[in-house]
Formats: structure tokens, C-alpha cells, sequence
């Protein structure tokens, strides 16, 4: 009895270990908290800033896993709802970046200074598409 | 007496088609007066020719072979890159509307088609579910509250990632886009500067 939950014990934090490190690992590639910081002037804090990426992943791990139930008004779901997509954003902005879509294609088709009405056509796809889904497509 | 020179190549110019390019186009130089310098600028180094396609990279050893016909007297200092990339120009190809808008048009459809595979790929309607329920209490099955300020902030998190918003107005580093755009051209440049320079390759002659 004991050995098992010792094991699950176990089992679990490793788990844990496994995925948090992962997550950093991912978001270190990514680029997105160093991007922050430069645009907003805050390379000073980024211990601080640290902290929230792991309260954040604690938090949402936690909540998710007990169930846990507020009772606020629905428009607090507005500002959550505006860092989730911020967030989101972010990640896929870097990840375009990561892969070197962009400047690829700009070279190729020889419109390196068109490259503002393109970036705005990846964004507004990206909008349209996600309002899209949402509004029409989830049924 | 040996005069002293010097010798700064530029890394990348263009040129017109058929142009013949002067030292003094791909390179800079410095003599102890100006009427040294200014004559080795005329002296012209390559003739550009139809076969030269787009790309050619002229050496600085080319550049000291000319000067050294010119004035064997001279001591040649070499500052800077030892090569310049010479783009040929043609004509500049005309940027037509119905191109940008078909290009448009793909890039808007694409990115919004890859964003709803990304959510159905990762259960996004059931978390946002699950985020009502947590925050309100209720159960709601089509939690738009949420979804829709979700959706716009993912095109201002991509916009702020890539700094156009705030470009004049916050800092005047590059922008992650700039640098990868540099980057891929330094990388360009680089592979040009191995395979296309003539002096920078030996093979055997013997097919």
C-alpha cells in the first residue's frame, strides 16, 4: 500500500518534471518572454516575469485537475479570454518566425517591401479564421 | 618610394545589365592624395556580360591584380570583406495588384484555415468550456463571452510579437522579422560567396 502511493507519488512528479521542463524548453525556443520584455522595457524584471510563466502553469494545472468552481460575473471571461488569445497569438507568431516562412517567401516572390500587407493578411486570417470557427463552424 | 593604398570592398552592389563595373562601384580607395585613388576608381574591372545570369562575386584578388597592372609600385591594404556580390538588375519586374491580392488572399486564407485545424486539434472549444464554467459556474456551450475577445487578441498578440504596432513609438530595435530577414540574406550571401566566386574553388580540369 504504502510502495504504491509512493510510487504514484513518484510517477506523478516525474510526470510533472517531465512536462513543466518541456514547456519552458518550448517557450525558450519560441522567443515570445525576451520579445516581451524588449518591446515593453522590463529586461530587469524578467525574474519576476519568470515567476508568472510558473504560477500561471501551476494555477492552470491545478484548477483544471480539482474542478475548481468560481462564481464571478461571465465578463471577467473578457480580459481572460483577450491574454488567452494574446498569448496564443504570440506563440504562433514566433512559431512562423521560427520556421522562416516569411522571408522565404518574400524573396522568392520579390516583394520585400510589401512585407507589412502580408504580415496583416497572416493576422487578419488569423482573426477571421478563429471568429469563423467559432461563430459558424462549432455547432 | 612605395606608396601605400587602401582598399575597402563593399559587400553587395547592383548593376545594370550588360554595365561594365569600375573598381570605384564595388570598392573604395584610399590613397595618401586623392588623384591615386580616384584613378584606380576608373579602372574598370569586369565587363558584365548576358552569361553572367544574375549573381557574380568579384575577389579582392582580382581587385589587386588590376591595381598591380596599374602601378606595381603601390602597397595594397585590404580593409573590410575580401569579396562583393554584384547583382544584376533587368529591368524591375512589374509588381502587378491582381498578384498581391491572389498572394493576399492565400496567406488570409491559409493562416485562418491553420488556425481552426490548430483548435480542433488541441480540443480549444472544450477548454473554453471548461474556462466558463470555471470562472461563472455555469455550464455554457458555446462560450462566446470568451471566444470572441480570444480571437482578436490573437491577431494583436501576433502583431505585438512582430512589432509593427509600437515600431516608432516604443524602441528602435528590429523587429524579430527584420533580423530573420537579415539573417536569411547573410546566409544567402554566404552560400553565393562560396559557390559562385571563381577564385575561392579549384577543380580538376580533366573531363
Amino acid at each position: 500500500m504504502i510502495i504504491s502511493i509512493i510510487f504514484a507519488i513518484f510517477v506523478g512528479f516525474a510526470g510533472g518534471i517531465a512536462v513543466g521542463a518541456g514547456f519552458v524548453a518550448f517557450l525558450s525556443v519560441l522567443g515570445v518572454i525576451p520579445r516581451l520584455t524588449q518591446i515593453t522595457k522590463t529586461k530587469k524584471y524578467i525574474r519576476s516575469i519568470e515567476w508568472a510563466v510558473i504560477f500561471g502553469s501551476v494555477a492552470g494545472g491545478w484548477f483544471s485537475l480539482q474542478d475548481t468552481i468560481f462564481h464571478f460575473s461571465p465578463y471577467w471571461l473578457i480580459p481572460i479570454g483577450l491574454a488567452c488569445g494574446t498569448f496564443v497569438g504570440m506563440v504562433a507568431g514566433a512559431l512562423t518566425e521560427v520556421l522562416n516562412v516569411i522571408p522565404i517567401l518574400a524573396k522568392r516572390i520579390g516583394i520585400d517591401n510589401k512585407l507589412l500587407i502580408l504580415l496583416m493578411a497572416i493576422v487578419l486570417g488569423k482573426i477571421t479564421g478563429s471568429l469563423f470557427h467559432w461563430i459558424f463552424y462549432v455547432e | 618610394m612605395e606608396e601605400t593604398i587602401y582598399v575597402r570592398l563593399r559587400h553587395r552592389i547592383q548593376a545594370r545589365p550588360n554595365e561594365t563595373v569600375l573598381i570605384g562601384d564595388i570598392a573604395e580607395v584610399i590613397g595618401s592624395d586623392d588623384t591615386v585613388g580616384g584613378k584606380i576608381e576608373k579602372i574598370p574591372i569586369y565587363h558584365l556580360t548576358i552569361k553572367d545570369k544574375t549573381i557574380v562575386v568579384l575577389d579582392i584578388v582580382r581587385v589587386i591584380k588590376m591595381i598591380k597592372a596599374f602601378n606595381s609600385n603601390l602597397d595594397i591594404q585590404v580593409i573590410g570583406p575580401s569579396q562583393t556580390i554584384v547583382e544584376i538588375v533587368f529591368s524591375r519586374r512589374k509588381f502587378t495588384l491582381g498578384f498581391l491580392v491572389l498572394i493576399w488572399f492565400l496567406l488570409f486564407i491559409g493562416a485562418g484555415l491553420t488556425i481552426m485545424n490548430f483548435h480542433e486539434d488541441v480540443s480549444m472549444q472544450e477548454v473554453h468550456q471548461r474556462i466558463f464554467t470555471l470562472i461563472t459556474g455555469r455550464f455554457e456551450a458555446r462560450p462566446l463571452l470568451l471566444q470572441i475577445p480570444y480571437s482578436i487578441g490573437l491577431g494583436l498578440g501576433m502583431i505585438l510579437f512582430f512589432n509593427h504596432l509600437f515600431k516608432k513609438r516604443l524602441n528602435e530595435e528590429p523587429s524579430p522579422l527584420e533580423v530573420e530577414m537579415f539573417n536569411y540574406q547573410q546566409d544567402l550571401d554566404h552560400y553565393l560567396i562560396m559557390n559562385e566566386n571563381k577564385e575561392s574553388m579549384k577543380k580538376l580540369d580533366d573531363h
